[in-house]
């Protein structure tokens, strides 16, 4: 960038690398795995490996005897609390296992081979019960309780309507009806689980060194669930290596290293193997889904009526909330007159599912996108004419009550079918349909999600304290975490861009609950939004105190001054009165000595939903189109993406290389999540806990990526950004379907799209895929 | 108690050495007794890159690498590459290129992008892609990471900083 | 399941050596109770996972000087065991004279996986998917294997196909040491094929893979060989196959009737990375491309 002038005059927008990755570059940045805390030990689980047992009998009697081992726990030996969603998981399993992965025991020794071969010398007996292995089978009227207090296996349902579905199918020309499949897909962070507890018994302090990407809610549910006093317990964050919605929840790891660390006296340190990582980590929320849609001959929507039966697994964790995600799309990415939503999440021997980039919004988006297709061709309407028809505008409230007040949504279909050149692509393909083995396909597909936050929980805000000092350096104390999708950069931007500071002259500290101000955690891609204005709300209150103190130093009215280039500048012709670092000493000297110190807590203008889950839960809504192109292999059931061609209504971009890595990353995980990502529980057991046989995307195998970034400017986003961390994982699935279809004229309503898969439904072939 | 094995190497340009058990690998021994924890654990069977270590110039998964077969040989870790300002180029497109996110796979990238450097000087993308298959990323897509690794190839060591 | 990796103490390495000549090494073998490491891309995860175990002896080849290039010798090609995957694939003997072994040497995992495995290790690990193994048997590989009694070392030589048993398994006694690899001296000009069917370019264990080698004459093939990998308990040559498509005009008719004689030769597994019926489906969709390019080209 040659010209000074314009780098000077803006820091939105900008390509800004990102401010911790120098320390990552070089290998420095310290994750919980590199942490060693002196008399640390080494923590390890005993997994049941069965799915469904009674146990009569644990005995740690030899274990307990191995010399270098300092404890050893059971159920026996902790409080009777239990942890999850709905609070029906203890950590370590007193009376019953329910699957595969289930915590009986746990030791802390000095070496990992000692604590293995405690494990080793543990003998637990048990009485197996009767499986159950699928969430139908979980329903029927005589099928065994997985909890006894749960009749029904019911889990958790939700419920939601707006409209009369009879009347709108009624009004309706056409009506099609359809099941999909969803299938285990897991977060498989590179950086693998793991936690040191670090508890002193003379002061009842507790140190965690945790990955959690929620420290402040989690504060409060460790207090409970140790039944220690919440004001005694600090939640340190280590560079975290991947998130995804993986650390929203509390798993039994955490409690378990908790208690080992107060049984043995000493700091423990409980990290994964890989294999473990893939048995015991949370999977996103697999899914059946019948849905029932109808439109006029003229296009328009009339009904949806959605029916879904979610497999819960052993406990509940936040896999079985995703439906109230889940009824957004169905109900408001399209205007839908009348909607009926019913879900049913049903105990079974099976893992269990928590929260994962998107939130359930990938698998509706796989049933709704598709269906506006089928629906297009049914009425012999082109399929993107047929989403703009129906597209939500700016202004409109849907009928859950979300408030459109920005939205970019028919820009995003048009600019993503242009770039793509969709209908002339979509047409061409038709016609070459079944002309040779090898055929391309486009298939477009588009999501609404929250971007302005959600409001969940109590308060849906963040915290933020600015600290101007010396030097005119910044210090950033934000409650947001920061999981390597860039929010210490971008509040670093929003700050300086306020205080007219180089991004040099700040420091973000982000990761200590007994330092940083509240925030309810990262997740709902929500931090730009609410971090972001939390922070230019404490930077404009920090501008604010300089700009009088200047005006006291200068003589010169309040409003004729501006904060520039690290000065005090005339507002009018930018010429520079004094610096910024002259005039906060100046602050410090003076008679009655000032600091420049600010907080902020922002509080998004959203409410809850109500008991009909209808409400305007988020302050802003993100949109996208995705257009992808593929080649199927019809020999061999191989689908390759080769092109997708993304418009994201972002509200405004911040950090033009932040969010294009947000961008791009998504896009490669929603690719994984339709063509490669398998994660095989068969009879409750999961085959593939490896990278061997679990396929994450490689280098090679990514598409060429067309990025547009529609700019709203919402009008509450700060500087009129809104969030996009999982809006670029929703569509790729549902785009690549609708691509399959259009290459091979075959629907596939069974995701993963993996090449025995693809093949067996391109040949309908008698053998159906194994269950 | 395991056998112990006297070996003798050159880490990051210094002798060392060390008695290790025979079945140690390289990942355990620079995270353990060597304290160099810039290396990372990601998968423990050569599968997924984030231990990648240059042994003679050779990239190599340190996971399933046995320490004692590097008895005699020059292992060269991400913290060899931190301060050899030779790889400062790569260093610094990775940070400029947006290659990084929650920088876990990241030390793995880099020295593997080295090897590439060194080995395919002027690579085009698709052989940077091919070059990286071995190393898993969850964050970015890969696009970035391969931006950076091409920019390295192709600007001279000393960049301006603007 | 607890101790799912990291913790296989069935068996304590008590010695580790690694001796620098045949006859050193050998003369470990004989002793009994050894395991033999090389690149150990195989070796050291299979004890990581508990799938294999370590044996009381571990004998490193590294330093073995004798193991390593690549030469013309006697009328034949030449290769050390201790060749990587990575000298493979761009090695210019190999190039000239066995390029569809540098083809598949492309295909194997990762480039850091290609750096440290080993020629000799992918041959007595004898995988049923195993990448080398597929341009080995169609370029009529023999093996050396050598030990030693008394002092005295010998040497015997065996067909790839002939010491190649089973998943792991081969003619490898105890005591003897992989100690060359020989591929006829062929500089012809052959077609070569080898498709390792799978959604990525390579870290992939193969689901299936495809060689082929033959003579083009006209519209016919000559000496035509077959190979097909992860199909069967060891890579095989389709000899039934071969003999259909040997020195006959490859038509439609010709492809068929070689797909079919595949097909009654494989015996493919259920797994996790396939079905057995996907599998036979892959083969006779590939074998039938690959004749079909054959032709075109």
């Amino acid at each position: 960038m040659t010209d000074s002038q314009t780098t000077q005059q803006t820091l939105i927008g900008q390509r800004i690398p990102k401010q911790d990755a120098p320390e990552k570059v070089n290998g420095r940045a310290r994750y919980v795995h590199d942490i060693n805390l002196p008399g640390q030990l080494v923590g390890k689980i005993l997994r049941s490996g069965r799915l469904h047992a009674r146990i009569l009998a644990i005995d740690v009697s030899a274990a307990r005897a191995l010399p270098g081992v300092h404890a050893v726990i059971t159920a026996a030996d902790v409080p009777t609390q239990t942890i999850g969603v709905t609070r029906d998981n203890p950590p370590l399993k007193g009376d019953k296992v329910r699957c595969e992965r289930d915590e009986i025991a746990a030791v802390a020794a000095e070496t990992e081979e000692l604590a293995d071969a405690a494990l080793a010398l543990i003998t637990v007996e048990y009485e197996d019960l009767p499986l159950l292995l699928d969430a139908a089978a979980a329903r029927e009227a005589e099928a065994p309780l997985i909890h006894d207090d749960k009749p029904g296996n019911i889990a958790l349902q939700f419920d939601y309507e707006h409209g009369d579905v009879v009347q709108g199918e009624t009004e309706s020309d056409v009506v099609i009806e359809d099941r999909f499949g969803l299938h285990y897909v897991t977060h498989a962070c590179m950086g693998v689980s793991g936690v040191i507890a670090d508890f002193d018994d003379l002061t009842g302090n507790l140190t965690l060194y945790s990955n959690t990407q929620v420290p402040f809610l989690h504060k409060r549910e460790f207090a409970e669930v140790l039944e220690l006093d919440p004001n005694r317990i600090r939640i340190i964050q280590p560079t975290i290596g991947g998130g995804f919605g993986s650390k929203l929840d509390i798993y039994p790891f955490e409690p378990i290293c908790v208690y080992l660390a107060r049984a043995a006296g000493r700091p423990v340190k409980l990290v994964f193997s890989r294999a473990e990582e893939f048995l015991a980590s949370p999977t996103r929320q697999p899914a059946r889904v019948l849905l029932r849609s109808g439109c006029r001959d003229d296009g328009r929507l009339t009904f949806r009526k959605v029916d879904m039966l979610l497999d819960n697994g052993g406990y509940t964790s936040w896999g079985a909330t995703t439906p109230m995600v889940m009824m957004q799309t169905f109900s408001s990415l399209y205007r839908v007159p009348h909607c009926l939503y019913h879900s049913t999440a049903a105990y079974t021997n099976n893992p269990y599912a928590g929260s994962f980039r998107g939130y359930g919004n990938l698998q509706a988006t796989f049933a709704v996108e598709a269906h506006m297709d089928k629906l297009a061709d049914a009425i012999g309407m082109d399929p993107l004419e047929f989403r703009l028809l129906n597209a939500q505008e700016a202004g409109e409230v849907s009928g859950q009550g979300m408030h459109f007040r920005s939205c970019g949504f028919k820009d995003c279909l048009r600019t993503a079918a242009d770039r793509s050149d969709y209908r002339a692509r979509r047409q061409q393909n038709i016609e070459q349909r079944n002309t040779g083995p090898v055929q391309r396909g486009v298939g477009m597909a588009s999501m609404l999600h929250v971007g302005g936050g959600a409001k969940i929980y109590p308060s849906d805000g963040c915290g933020t304290i600015l600290k101007l000092d010396d030097f005119g350096h910044v210090t950033i104390l934000t409650g947001a975490s920061e999981i390597g999708q860039g929010s210490e950069t971008v509040l670093s931007q929003l700050v300086c861009e306020e205080l007219g500071l180089p991004l040099t002259s700040v420091t973000v500290v982000n990761n200590d609950t007994d330092i940083t101000p509240w925030d309810v955690g990262v997740h709902a891609s929500r931090t730009t939004f609410i971090a972001g204005n939390a922070a230019v709300g404490a930077a404009r209150l920090a501008k604010e105190k300089i700009l009088k103190a200047a005006a006291a130093a200068t003589g010169q009215p309040m409003q004729e001054l501006d904060l520039r280039s690290g000065g005090i500048v005339q507002r009018q012709d930018g010429s520079t009165l004094m610096t910024l670092d002259k005039l906060l000493r100046s602050m410090h000297f003076q008679d009655k000595a000032d600091l420049v110190i600010t907080n902020y807590y922002y509080e998004p203008p959203s409410v809850h939903q109500d008991d009909q889950h209808k409400g305007d839960v988020s302050a802003a809504y993100a949109w996208a189109c995705q257009v992808v192109e593929v080649e199927v292999d019809s020999d061999t059931g191989v689908v390759r993406l080769l092109k997708c061609t993304a418009a994201h209504d972002v509200g405004r971009v911040i950090n033009r290389l932040g969010i294009e890595g947000q961008i791009e990353g998504g896009i490669v995980m929603g690719q994984g999540y339709a063509l490669a990502e398998d994660l095989m529980i068969r009879a409750g057991h999961c085959l593939n806990p490896g990278f061997r046989d679990y396929k994450l995307i490689t280098a090679p195998e990514v598409p060429e990526l067309d990025l547009s970034f529609i700019e709203t400017m919402d009008g509450e986003g700060p500087r009129g950004a809104k969030g996009v961390g999982e809006a670029p994982a929703i569509c790729v699935a549902a785009a690549v379907a609708n691509a399959i279809e259009n290459a091979t004229g075959v629907r596939i309503y069974q995701l993963p799209f993996t090449p025995e898969n693809v093949y067996r439904a391109l040949h309908a072939a008698a053998h159906d895929p194994p269950v | 108690m395991p056998l112990l094995h006297e070996i003798g190497f050159v880490l990051n340009g210094s002798p060392i050495r060390l008695s290790v058990p025979v079945t140690m690998t390289v990942l355990e021994m620079l995270r353990g007794p060597l304290n160099l924890t810039g290396t990372k654990y990601g998968c423990g069977e050569g599968e997924c890159g984030a231990c990648t270590v240059l042994v003679d110039g050779l990239s190599l998964n340190a996971c399933i690498l046995l320490a004692v077969e590097c008895d005699g040989r020059e292992i060269t870790s991400i913290e060899g590459l931190a301060a050899d300002p030779a790889a400062a180029g790569l260093r610094r497109a990775f940070v400029e290129a947006g290659a990084v996110q929650c920088g876990f796979c990241t030390p793995g990238m880099v020295v593997q992008g080295k090897y590439l450097l060194d080995t395919r000087p002027g690579a085009d993308r698709a052989a940077i892609a091919r070059g990286l298959e071995g190393n898993l990323c969850r964050c970015t897509g890969y696009r970035k990471v391969v931006d950076a690794i091409e920019r390295a190839g192709t600007t001279p060591a000393e960049v301006a900083d603007d | 399941m607890h101790n799912s990796d990291g913790s296989n103490t069935a068996v304590t390495v008590r010695a580790y050596h690694a001796p620098q000549s045949v006859s050193a090494a050998t003369a470990l073998l004989a002793q009994g109770e050894t395991a033999v490491i090389a690149g150990g891309t195989d070796l050291v995860p299979q004890q990581r996972t508990g799938s294999g175990t370590w044996q009381p002896v571990l004998v490193s080849i590294r330093r073995i000087k004798a193991l390593r290039g690549v030469r013309e010798q006697a009328g034949q090609l030449w290769l050390g065991p201790l060749t990587t995957v990575s000298e493979l694939s761009c090695d210019p003997l190999i190039a000239r004279y066995a390029p569809v072994l540098a083809r598949a040497a492309d295909c194997f995992a990762s480039s850091q996986i290609r750096n440290a495995a080993t020629l000799g290790g992918n041959i007595c690990n004898a995988s049923p998917a195993g990448d080398l193994l597929v341009p080995l048997m169609l370029l009529d590989a023999e093996v050396e294997l050598s030990c030693s009694r008394d002092g005295v070392i010998s040497m015997r030589c065996l067909p790839i196909e002939e010491f190649l048993v089973g998943p792991g398994s081969t003619q490898r006694q105890p005591a003897e040491l992989l100690t060359g690899i020989r591929l006829p001296l062929v500089d012809a000009a052959r077609i070569f094929v080898f498709e390792k069917f799978g959604t990525r370019p390579a870290l992939d264990i193969a689901t299936v893979s495809v060689g082929l080698l033959a003579v083009a004459a006209g519209d016919c093939l000559q000496q035509v060989r077959v190979a097909l990998g992860a199909v069967a308990p060891v890579v095989l040559r389709a000899r039934a196959a071969e003999a259909v498509l040997e020195g006959r005009r490859l038509d439609n008719e010709a492809i068929t009737a070689a797909v079919a004689a595949a097909l009654a030769e494989i015996n493919p597994i259920d797994d996790v990375r396939a079905s057995g019926w996907y599998r036979s489906e892959l083969v006779c969709n590939l074998l039938t491309r690959v004749l079909r390019n054959a032709v075109a080209a």
